[in-house]
């Protein structure tokens, strides 16, 4: 116990060195912290965009339905499936909030003159809106059976208006050219120029008439769980389900958002490497407090070891002054992060000043960044942070207790 | 929408003496061309035509009535099946319009849709109109000149210009000796890979002329599809009215 409070007061010896160095460790802990919170931040955001915008966290199609998307491939083959079944038994799964069955086409879309290639999206407006943010509820509301809501820079080529009629042409499964005239209810503006460009949604039994698909044949389920970073597990969960057609594949936005994975993977990389690097930083500045604490206390370690006491005791009280001192530097580094962290998951950071409206791999980036707690790496970085210091305390230390003490006493004396 | 025909006017009609290759090869192939194309075509015909498209999923035939004039108006219309009667598209210059009778519009091919199927076949708008391009677009030279399989044939090649807007890296047509007739032409990408080729059989003498009655489109990236184009009629050089070609009539009024 007297060494534990040999350490303590040896800390408030030299009292203005100490508090800057744990002025230090409190800062780097206090950046660390931010960072990782903004890391984590931009992490779910990006998931939350990429995969709640449109994907879902997990999907279901025919397994040669993906990249290709041909007409044919629907879910169960040729027969179909029973979807609505399908969908039912899915939302009874605890993971499960929404599923959402969709049926996807391609063709002209026209107001006579003016046309245009269009990818149509066949969709349940009540199950779309629960899932998907791409187009917001009220909009999808209005998709009702014989109307259709299509990309503001389609609409701008079409000429086209909320009201205006549009006719839209499509090669049919059965051969022939399908055609139908639909009403435009609304003009989506989706934030993503190749969907604005393009995007035309109709209601799915529509499309399926527009198409000649029979009323069981669908091209894909989508469907959101609780926590899109569990969904690899959901989607191993619903593979597994009973009642799933031949054929189907399951995947989660892992698979399906491929650029996504890869970044957030490499977004995981870089800021163990950032946190890596502040370590480093700090514990350079403590090695040098302790080798200055240690050197400056050479006359009385030579005292204590003529005394007779033990090498390992005295290494034990400069390992204590260390403890100490990077438990004050994290205690108030967390308190000083833990007051950023508020800050930033309040009001954000503004990117906007630097980057305006911004998109990346293909998904919309809200431009105000807002941190996320992730206490994983926050308790990691302040272990690393607590264990390089004792580090950097250790290494002048045992070199210190091993003077001779005769050696030792004819050192300058140091204030 | 009659392809042999359309390749080889498209042929003909080129004035391609292009300053790299030897007068004599362009002027010959030319020559050919030329005496291809007026057996095979007159300033304006009328014809009946069957159509048959085979998919891996489905396989229909329609009944199609063809009228054309020159080499840049085209009219066609389904009279068979009944669900498609009436359905029709015109061809004037490069612009494509689509009659369906069901929504009652005509619709306008855009420029990006081009290369889209037409009617459902193997064929694209884009044939349509390679008829008054294709002569524009490449450079014409006699590749080969001999017997293939015991057969004396002149094989044409069809490069593309440079910067000509182009959807093949290469067409080769072979043309028989004795009689002229278009026997196949294959179409290339790019990168110089077959994607498909069309086949002429059926040789008949219809209204006067020996023409290939039968041609069938082949894509080669999907095994088991083709398209048929087989002749039931054909008259050649008949009054036309002007009012024919029209958005009017597209409408069938």
């Amino acid at each position: 116990m007297i060494i534990v409070r040999l350490g303590w007061r040896n800390l408030w010896r030299n009292s203005r060195r100490s508090l800057i160095t744990i002025a230090g460790i409190a800062f780097a802990f206090a950046f660390t912290i931010a960072f990782i919170g903004l890391g984590r931040g931009l992490v779910v955001q990006l998931l939350k965009n990429g995969t709640e915008l449109m994907v879902g966290h997990v999907q279901i199609h025919d397994r040669d339905y993906l990249p290709d998307r041909d007409l044919y491939e629907t879910i169960g083959n040729q027969e179909g499936c029973d979807w609505k079944q399908l969908i039912a038994g899915l939302k009874r799964r605890q993971t499960v909030v929404a599923v959402a069955p969709r049926v996807f086409g391609f063709g002209l879309v026209s107001t006579g003159e003016q046309s245009a290639g269009a990818q149509m999206i066949g969709v349940d407006p009540t199950a779309e809106g629960d899932l998907s943010r791409l187009v917001d509820r009220d909009m999808l509301a209005r998709l009702k059976p014989g109307s259709v809501l299509i990309g503001s820079t389609l609409a701008l080529e079409l000429g086209a208006a909320e009201g205006s009629e549009i006719a839209a042409v499509t090669q049919a499964a059965d051969g022939t050219l399908g055609n139908d005239l639909f009403r435009v209810a609304g003009i989506v503006r989706t934030g993503l120029s190749y969907l604005d460009r393009s995007v035309a949604f109709m209601h799915i039994d529509d499309l399926q008439r527009l198409l000649a698909l029979e009323p069981s044949r669908i091209h894909e389920i989508a469907v959101k769980v609780r926590d899109p970073l569990t969904a690899p597990d959901a989607s191993r969960e619903i593979s597994r389900m009973n009642g799933l057609p031949e054929g189907v594949s399951v995947q989660s936005w892992r698979q399906l958002l491929p650029q996504l994975n890869d970044y957030l993977g490499l977004a995981g990389g870089a800021n163990a490497f950032i946190i890596g690097l502040v370590v480093v930083f700090v514990s350079f500045g403590i090695l040098n407090t302790m080798m200055m604490a240690t050197f400056e206390r050479i006359r009385e370690i030579g005292m204590l070891n003529a005394f007779g006491m033990r090498p390992g005791l005295v290494l034990l009280t400069f390992l204590f002054e260390a403890f100490f001192l990077a438990l004050l530097g994290l205690a108030i580094g967390f308190g000083l992060g833990a007051l950023i962290m508020r800050y930033l998951s309040l009001y954000g950071l503004d990117l906007t000043r630097w980057t305006g409206q911004l998109s990346m791999l293909q998904t919309r980036v809200d431009p105000i960044l807002n941190a996320v707690w992730n206490w994983k790496a926050v308790v990691a970085a302040g272990i690393s942070l607590w264990v390089a210091t004792i580090i950097a305390a250790y290494l002048p230390a045992r070199k210190a207790v091993r003077v001779d003490p005769v050696e030792a006493l004819r050192a300058p004396v140091m204030q | 929408m009659r392809i042999w025909r359309l390749s080889i006017l498209l042929i003909l009609l080129g004035i391609v003496t292009g300053p790299l290759f030897p007068q004599t090869s362009q002027q010959r192939a030319k020559e050919i061309i030329d005496r291809v194309d007026r057996m095979l075509r007159g300033d304006s015909s009328v014809g009946r035509v069957e159509m048959t498209v085979a998919t891996r999923q489905w396989k229909r035939t329609t009944e199609l009535r063809i009228w054309s004039e020159g080499t840049d108006k085209v009219l066609v219309r389904i009279e068979a099946p009944k669900k498609d009667q009436g359905t029709s598209t015109l061809r004037v210059g490069d612009n494509i319009w689509n009659y369906l009778p069901k929504i009652d519009r005509v619709i306008r091919v855009p420029t990006s849709m081009m290369m889209a199927s037409w009617m459902g076949s193997h064929f694209t708008n884009d044939d349509l109109v390679q008829e008054s391009r294709l002569a524009r677009d490449y450079d014409i030279t006699i590749e080969f000149e001999g017997a293939r399989n015991g057969v004396e044939v002149y094989e044409f090649l069809l490069m593309p210009r440079p910067q000509a807007p182009v959807v093949w890296g290469k067409i080769v047509y072979q043309i028989r000796k004795s009689d002229l007739m278009p026997v196949w032409a294959r179409f290339y990408g790019e990168d110089g890979e077959l994607k498909r080729r069309a086949t002429f059989s059926d040789y008949q003498t219809m209204d006067g002329r020996l023409v290939p009655a039968l041609m069938r489109m082949t894509p080669q990236d999907k095994p088991g599809e083709y398209t048929e184009m087989k002749y039931r009629e054909l008259e050649f050089d008949v009054k036309i009215s002007e009012s024919i070609f029209s958005l009017k009539s597209l409408r069938g009024s």
